[in-house]
């Protein structure tokens, strides 16, 4: 097989990159290592998600193979999807911008790394990319970054229980402002008008944006695009230029195939994208391929996360929603982040145990376990907790020669702590936001542990210097001038904020890039998300 | 007998309050997806006969309502338990066999033909209706099927109740997670 860039996963970047360059006029063909989870089944996946499984689980299971160490490990588990879609079939639907200052941790605060571009540079791909994902959202962030265009869709109305929340932060003087979503508020771009499912993990009905319902799809409506599922790239073959010439790929009948492009992408994930980059080292290349740095799979950096909870004398009438519509960013920018990480504070719409966990911890039976449930049901509040993580070398996505996946290839191992600076920006969020539920009226407050959002970053950072980073401010590896590696591997650094719409305004800019470089003399513009 | 959509059918014939037209509604309803999980599945349903269903389902009732259901609230726990057995094959199958067999042992009769009262009796009489083993029970020794089925049987039955739109029906809502509806109801009090 052939085509002029070959990319490898079908998930935010990749989906996206497909089309933006297939629009172009360019043949690209994708390989994706799961299936095309079809819409028309969604149903099942929502009964799967409602039993408390993973929706998203494929086959064989030994695709999906890992091992974890480090004093937190950090498990993949649920907190990936392969297939189609890859993580956007997941994902909450979080879109926010980075902040200015995320920038420029370095300059300014003098920890961590400044980023090889500015907010500025990615201004307009962050409107591109709010615009293709259909983000509904409303700019009253006191804190927020300047931005030259409206969200394409009004946003979430608060919730009852934002209201509590607000007249709050109100007291206390915190800002509290609507959580910008891809998720439609109105019908857009061909995709319906949320309809309150609760069931966000697995949308049955599309409002939330989903690169398989959009992108992928327009990508190969143009004729230019290919999409190969069940192909798990295997290695990437240089030629004597040492460019890439060929990913060899097998499907489930372990016959090696190749695929042969002029400009490669990886676009598989933080972990995944790594672990290609290892696999694919040689004699020559001992530490893998594009690795001359030393540093593909170091500084692995999620967003270590907490939940504060309260309960409520009244009813605050939760699980009507999937989702939060209200947060603060207060301290994602102001505030101490030479000491202590920035956080966010998501205003949770759904807060403590459900019916079911209510019956299944009660210990009473028959009609007094009946009332206990509705007498129990709908008192709690929380607050979730977002923190930044500093990029940190510990932190490593490597290979695991002694646990190998379904083709034989060695397992990814992510090594993972959380260090004092991530510790103290969670404790200093857990008395904020303790305050908040205080000063609602809540009693019986507590944080749960210590857990991870499933956003996975800086494993083949960027920046202009090849020694300390591995691909440039396009996304261009510095060692392999024909290799691309998207997503958020990218980061430098990870802010509080999820990175979503990050790695689409990254992709967008680097097909943007590859683009110019295959057809230098080509005006042409891609199609963009019609306006609704 | 085999646990098959005829056996369901045939229970729930048998059951209290039953509206026909329902059951096929739910019977036509139904079809495709059984036929999608059943294809899913490499090897043949495993089985429960018709009389392990009554036993299983009649132990339920007192546990999760403590009276006879109505056959919506019965097709509640035969979904579950049907879903169970195709998902986690021998394990819940053999979990519910015990449960249905202890039942039986102890009410030294077809535990199903108790009325409500009388499987109170037996349940309460052998704290079958907690899961919590107490540590003078531990002292005391508890059988391994009596343990199974406080432990593991009785929550997973109560959580299969609860954990549908029955139990979002106990605490007031008709819609939830699972079932779409209005958008703007999230931003109100329930009515």
């Amino acid at each position: 097989m052939q085509a002029e860039v070959g990319i490898i996963g079908a998930g935010a970047a990749g989906g996206i990159m497909a089309l933006e360059l297939a629009s172009r006029g360019i043949s690209v063909a994708v390989l994706e290592s799961g299936p095309r989870h079809d819409f028309s089944r969604r149903g099942e996946y929502v009964r799967r998600y409602l039993r408390h499984e993973n929706p998203w689980t494929i086959s064989p299971p030994t695709l999906d193979v890992y091992t974890v160490g480090g004093p937190t490990p950090y498990h993949l588990a649920g907190r990936r999807a392969r297939g189609v879609g890859g993580s956007t079939l997941h994902w909450e639907g979080y879109a926010l911008r980075l902040h200015a200052s995320d920038f420029r941790l370095r300059s300014i605060h003098g920890v961590g790394e400044d980023w090889p571009i500015s907010y500025q540079d990615l201004e307009r791909y962050y409107g591109d990319a709010e615009r293709m994902l259909g983000v509904a959202g409303v700019p009253d962030e006191p804190e927020a970054s300047p931005r030259s265009t409206p969200y394409p869709l009004p946003a979430f109305a608060f919730s009852y229980s934002d209201g509590l929340f607000a007249r709050a932060c109100q007291t206390l003087g915190i800002a509290f402002h609507h959580l910008s979503q891809a998720r439609n508020s109105l019908a857009y771009d061909g995709r319906a008008q949320c309809r309150a499912c609760g069931t966000c993990q697995a949308c049955p009905t599309g409002a939330k944006a989903s690169v398989d319902l959009t992108q992928i799809p327009r990508a190969e409506a143009t004729g230019n695009t290919q999409v190969i599922t069940g192909a798990t790239a295997l290695k990437l073959e240089l030629d004597r230029s040492g460019e890439v010439n060929a990913a060899v790929y097998a499907q489930a009948d372990k016959v090696e195939r190749r695929l042969e492009a002029r400009v490669f992408v990886l676009a598989g994930g933080a972990v995944e994208n790594a672990r290609l980059l290892l696999l694919s080292g040689s004699r020559q290349l001992p530490g893998g391929l594009a690795n001359r740095s030393g540093l593909v799979g170091k500084f692995f950096m999620s967003h270590p996360a907490i939940d504060v909870v309260g309960r409520a004398s009244e009813r605050v009438y939760p699980y009507r929603i999937g989702f939060s519509t209200a947060m603060s960013r207060q301290f994602a920018v102001a505030g101490d982040r030479v000491t202590q990480g920035a956080f966010l504070l998501e205003f949770l719409n759904s807060a403590g145990p459900t019916p079911e966990r209510i019956a299944m911890a009660s210990g009473r039976w028959g009609p007094a376990l009946r009332q206990h449930v509705k007498d129990e049901f709908g008192h709690w509040l929380g607050i979730r907790v977002y923190a930044d993580q500093l990029p940190d070398r510990i932190n490593t996505v490597s290979l695991n020669p002694r646990v190998r996946d379904y083709f034989g290839s060695p397992a990814p191992h992510i090594h993972y702590s959380v260090g004092r600076y991530e510790r103290a920006a969670l404790d200093r969020a857990k008395e904020i936001a303790s305050k908040i539920l205080v000063a609602v009226g809540l009693t019986q407050i507590r944080p749960t542990g210590l857990s991870f959002a499933g956003h996975q970053m800086g494993t083949h950072r960027m920046g202009t210097d090849s020694k300390t980073s591995v691909v440039n401010e396009n996304l261009r590896c510095h060692d392999v001038p024909n290799l691309y590696l998207v997503g958020g591997g990218c980061f430098v650094t990870a802010s509080a904020s999820p990175p979503t719409l990050t790695i689409a305004a990254l992709a967008i800019r680097a097909a943007e890039h590859i683009a110019a470089r295959i057809r230098p003399t080509r005006q042409s513009e891609p199609a963009r998300a019609p306006a609704r | 007998m085999s646990f098959t959509r005829r056996v369901l059918l045939l229970g729930l014939v048998a059951a209290p309050g039953l509206d026909p037209p329902r059951l096929l509604k739910w019977l036509g309803g139904r079809g495709r997806g059984f036929s999608a999980t059943a294809a899913a599945a490499a090897e043949p349903a495993p089985e429960l006969t018709a009389p392990e269903i009554d036993d299983l389902i009649a132990f339920a009732e007192v546990l999760v309502e403590g009276r006879p259901l109505s056959a919506d609230e019965r097709k509640v726990l035969v979904d579950h338990i049907e879903y169970r057995i195709t998902q986690g094959g021998g394990y819940y199958l053999e979990l519910y066999r015990t449960t249905a067999q202890l039942v039986n042992r102890l009410a030294r009769a077809q535990f199903s033909s108790l009325d409500v009262a009388g499987r109170i009796a037996v349940m309460t009489r052998n704290r079958l209706t907690s899961p919590n083993v107490l540590p003078e029970e531990q002292r005391g020794g508890i059988s391994d099927d009596t343990r199974a089925v406080r432990t593991r049987a009785v929550p997973d039955l109560i959580g299969g109740y609860y954990g549908s739109d029955v139990g979002w029906a106990a605490v007031g809502y008709d819609t939830f997670p699972g079932r779409c509806g209005d958008l703007a109801r999230y931003t109100n009090p329930e009515r």
